[in-house]
C-alpha cells in the first residue's frame, strides 16, 4: 500500500473511527487521487461574476419561460 | 395476452372513473402478473393485499356513489421501499432496516392518496438507493423482466422492473444520480426526474440531500405528467421544495414540436457508445425531426466541473448519514455499498464546500451557453448496450468491475449536479432483447417541454408498449 492510500485511510479512522469495509473500499479510496488530480485542474479555470450565489437563485434565473 | 394491467396509469385511472372497469378488477389483474413472474423477477419485496382490497373496494364505491374522484382514483401502486408511511415497513433495501417502520409518512404519499391511489407492496431497489444495478445483498438482486441475467438498473430496480412486468401502474423512485432514469430505460417503461426543487422530500430516504429527486416510473410520458402533476409543490415540510406555480402537465401536452430545437451532445454522452445504442437514439431524432423539430451538434461546456463537483457533493453527503453503522455493522452492507461508501469519510469539506458553492454559478454558465441554442437536449440514458448482473457484480467480481458498475450512470449524473429535469423513454431494444431509453433533459422546470416531447415521440412510436415476453411464457 502506498503512502497516499495510507493517508486517506489513518485520516478516515481517525476522524471517523471507520475502517475499511473491504478491498473494493480500499481501491475506491485509492482513485481519490484522481479525484483530486481533477479537482485541482479545475482551479483557474472557472470565473463567475457572481460567485459565491445559491444554487435555487439559479433554477430561477435559468427557467423556463412560461 | 393483453389485459387491464397493460392498460396506462392514465387510462387505468380514466376506466375506474368511467366505470368501464373497477379498482379491484386492476388490483387482481395485476395480483396475477405478480405471482406468475415476480419469483423471477424479484421486484416485489413485501405485500398487504388485504388493505389493499380494502382500498379498492372503497374506490369502486366511491365511484358508485357518484362521490368526486381524484386524478388517480382507484390506481392501484407500489413503491420504491424508502417512501415512509407511518407504521408500515420501510425497510430501505437494507438488512440495517428490515424492520425499519417510521413514524411519519412521505408527503409525495399523502398527495397520492388524496388523488385516489393506494400502495399495495414495498418494491425492491439498491440498499439504500445507493447502486446503478440492481444488486441487493438482503433482498436479493432485482432481474430484468425482458432478460433475468440482465440489470434492471438502479437504484429504483423494483420500481422499473415492476412496471414492465405489469405488477403495477406506476411506481415512485428516486434519482440521486439516475436511479428513476436508469430502471426506466433499462426495463422499457417511462421515467421523470424533475427539476431539483420541484417535488417534496419530506418522509423520503435521503441519501444525497442537494441531488436527491422524487419521481415516477409509469408506462407513458403523460401518466408522468398526470403523477407530477399531483405530487409537485411546495411543502412546508421540506423547506427546500420550490415554491413555483405546478400547471397541469397533461394540459400542456401537445404533439406539435415545430420550432424545437434539440441539442445532441458531440462531447462525453457518446463516448465508448455501442452502435446499437447509437442507431436507436438517431432513429428517435428522426422520429422528432419529422414533427417539426431541428437537429444541432456540439460540445456541452464545463462537463468536467459537472462530473467533478457532483461526485464531490454526492460522495460528500452520504457518508455522513452512514456514519453510524459504517463503524458499528459495516459488514451488514453489501461490499460494493460500503466501498463506495468508504471514501466519502476523506474528503475534505472545503472542496465539498467549493463543489456545492460553484452548483449555481455553473448551471447559470451552463444554462446561457447551452439554452441559447436549443430547447432541450437528448442523450442515450444508457450508452452501452445492458450489462448483466455477473459482469457488474462488485461484490463478487474482480477488481476493476466497479468501473463498468458506474459506467452505467454516466449519462445521467450530469443533470443531478445541474438540477435539471431529465426524462427517459423506451426507443428500441439492444441485440440481447433488453430496452433502450432516450432521455430528454430541459431547463429548470421545463418538465412541461420535456413531457410535450417525449409525448410526440410516444404518439409515432410503440416501443413503451412493448411487453415482456416472460409475460407470455407465464401465461
Amino acid at each position: 500500500m502506498g503512502a497516499f492510500e495510507t493517508s486517506i485511510e489513518a485520516t478516515i479512522s481517525r476522524w471517523f473511527g471507520i475502517d475499511p469495509p473491504n478491498d473494493p473500499g480500499r481501491r475506491l479510496a485509492a482513485e481519490l487521487a484522481g479525484t483530486i488530480e481533477a479537482f485541482e485542474a479545475l482551479r483557474g479555470t472557472l470565473v463567475f461574476e457572481d460567485e459565491p450565489s445559491s444554487f435555487e437563485a439559479a433554477l430561477q434565473a435559468t427557467k423556463e419561460a412560461v | 395476452m393483453a389485459g387491464l394491467a397493460d392498460l396506462s396509469l392514465v387510462q387505468a385511472a380514466d376506466a375506474v372513473a368511467s366505470g368501464e372497469a373497477t379498482s379491484l378488477d386492476l388490483l387482481h389483474a395485476c395480483w396475477a402478473n405478480l405471482d406468475a413472474v415476480n419469483p423471477q423477477v424479484n421486484a416485489v419485496i413485501w405485500q398487504e393485499r388485504e388493505a389493499a382490497e380494502i382500498a379498492a373496494r372503497a374506490a369502486d364505491a366511491a365511484v358508485q356513489n357518484k362521490k368526486p374522484l381524484g386524478l388517480l382514483h382507484g390506481v392501484p401502486m407500489a413503491h420504491k421501499d424508502m417512501y415512509y408511511q407511518a407504521g408500515k415497513l420501510s425497510t430501505c433495501g437494507s438488512a440495517l432496516r428490515k424492520d425499519y417502520r417510521p413514524t411519519v409518512t412521505a408527503t409525495v404519499i399523502e398527495r397520492l392518496s388524496a388523488a385516489g391511489a393506494f400502495t399495495f407492496a414495498g418494491l425492491n431497489m439498491a440498499e439504500f438507493a445507493q447502486n446503478p444495478t440492481g444488486h441487493n445483498k438482503t433482498f436479493g438482486n432485482c432481474h430484468n423482466p425482458w432478460n433475468l441475467p440482465y440489470i434492471t438498473g438502479g437504484s429504483s430496480s423494483g420500481s422499473g422492473a415492476s412496471v414492465a412486468a405489469r405488477f403495477n401502474y406506476m411506481a415512485l423512485g428516486s434519482d440521486t444520480g439516475g436511479s428513476i432514469r436508469l430502471p426506466a430505460s433499462a426495463c422499457g417503461v417511462t421515467g421523470l426526474k424533475p427539476t431539483q426543487t420541484r417535488v417534496s422530500r419530506f418522509g423520503v430516504m435521503p441519501l444525497s440531500f442537494s441531488h436527491d429527486n422524487v419521481g415516477p416510473l409509469a408506462r407513458t410520458a403523460r401518466d408522468c405528467a398526470r403523477v407530477l402533476t399531483v405530487i409537485a409543490g411546495h411543502d412546508s415540510r421540506d423547506p427546500t421544495s420550490s415554491r413555483e406555480p405546478v400547471p397541469s402537465y397533461e394540459a400542456a401536452m401537445n404533439d406539435d414540436l415545430r420550432g424545437l430545437r434539440i441539442g445532441v451532445p458531440a462531447n462525453v454522452f457518446l463516448d465508448g457508445a455501442d452502435e446499437p445504442v447509437i442507431a436507436a437514439i438517431e432513429a428517435a431524432l428522426q422520429v422528432l425531426v419529422a414533427r417539426g423539430a431541428t437537429v444541432s451538434r456540439f460540445d456541452l461546456p464545463l462537463m468536467d466541473a459537472v462530473a467533478t463537483y457532483g461526485s464531490i457533493v454526492s460522495r460528500a453527503e452520504a457518508a455522513p448519514i452512514h456514519a453510524e453503522w459504517m463503524r458499528s455493522d459495516p459488514q451488514a452492507y453489501g461490499a460494493h455499498i460500503s466501498g463506495r461508501m468508504y471514501p466519502g469519510y476523506a474528503i475534505p469539506a472545503a472542496y465539498y464546500i467549493e463543489a456545492l458553492s460553484r452548483r449555481g454559478p455553473v448551471l447559470k454558465a451552463f444554462a446561457a451557453e447551452v439554452f441559447a441554442r436549443v430547447d432541450v437536449l437528448v442523450t442515450p440514458t444508457i450508452r452501452t448496450c445492458l450489462p448483466t448482473l455477473d459482469a457488474t457484480d462488485i461484490d463478487h467480481g474482480p477488481p476493476g468491475t466497479e468501473h463498468r458498475f458506474m459506467a452505467v450512470s454516466a449519462n445521467t449524473r450530469p443533470f443531478n449536479y445541474l438540477g435539471l429535469p431529465a426524462i427517459s423513454v423506451p426507443c428500441g431494444f439492444d441485440p440481447n432483447g433488453c430496452p433502450i431509453g432516450l432521455q430528454i433533459a430541459g431547463r429548470p422546470f421545463g418538465e412541461g417541454r420535456i413531457l410535450q416531447v417525449a409525448g410526440a415521440y410516444q404518439t409515432d412510436t410503440d416501443w413503451h408498449k412493448a411487453r415482456p415476453p416472460i409475460l407470455e411464457i407465464a401465461a
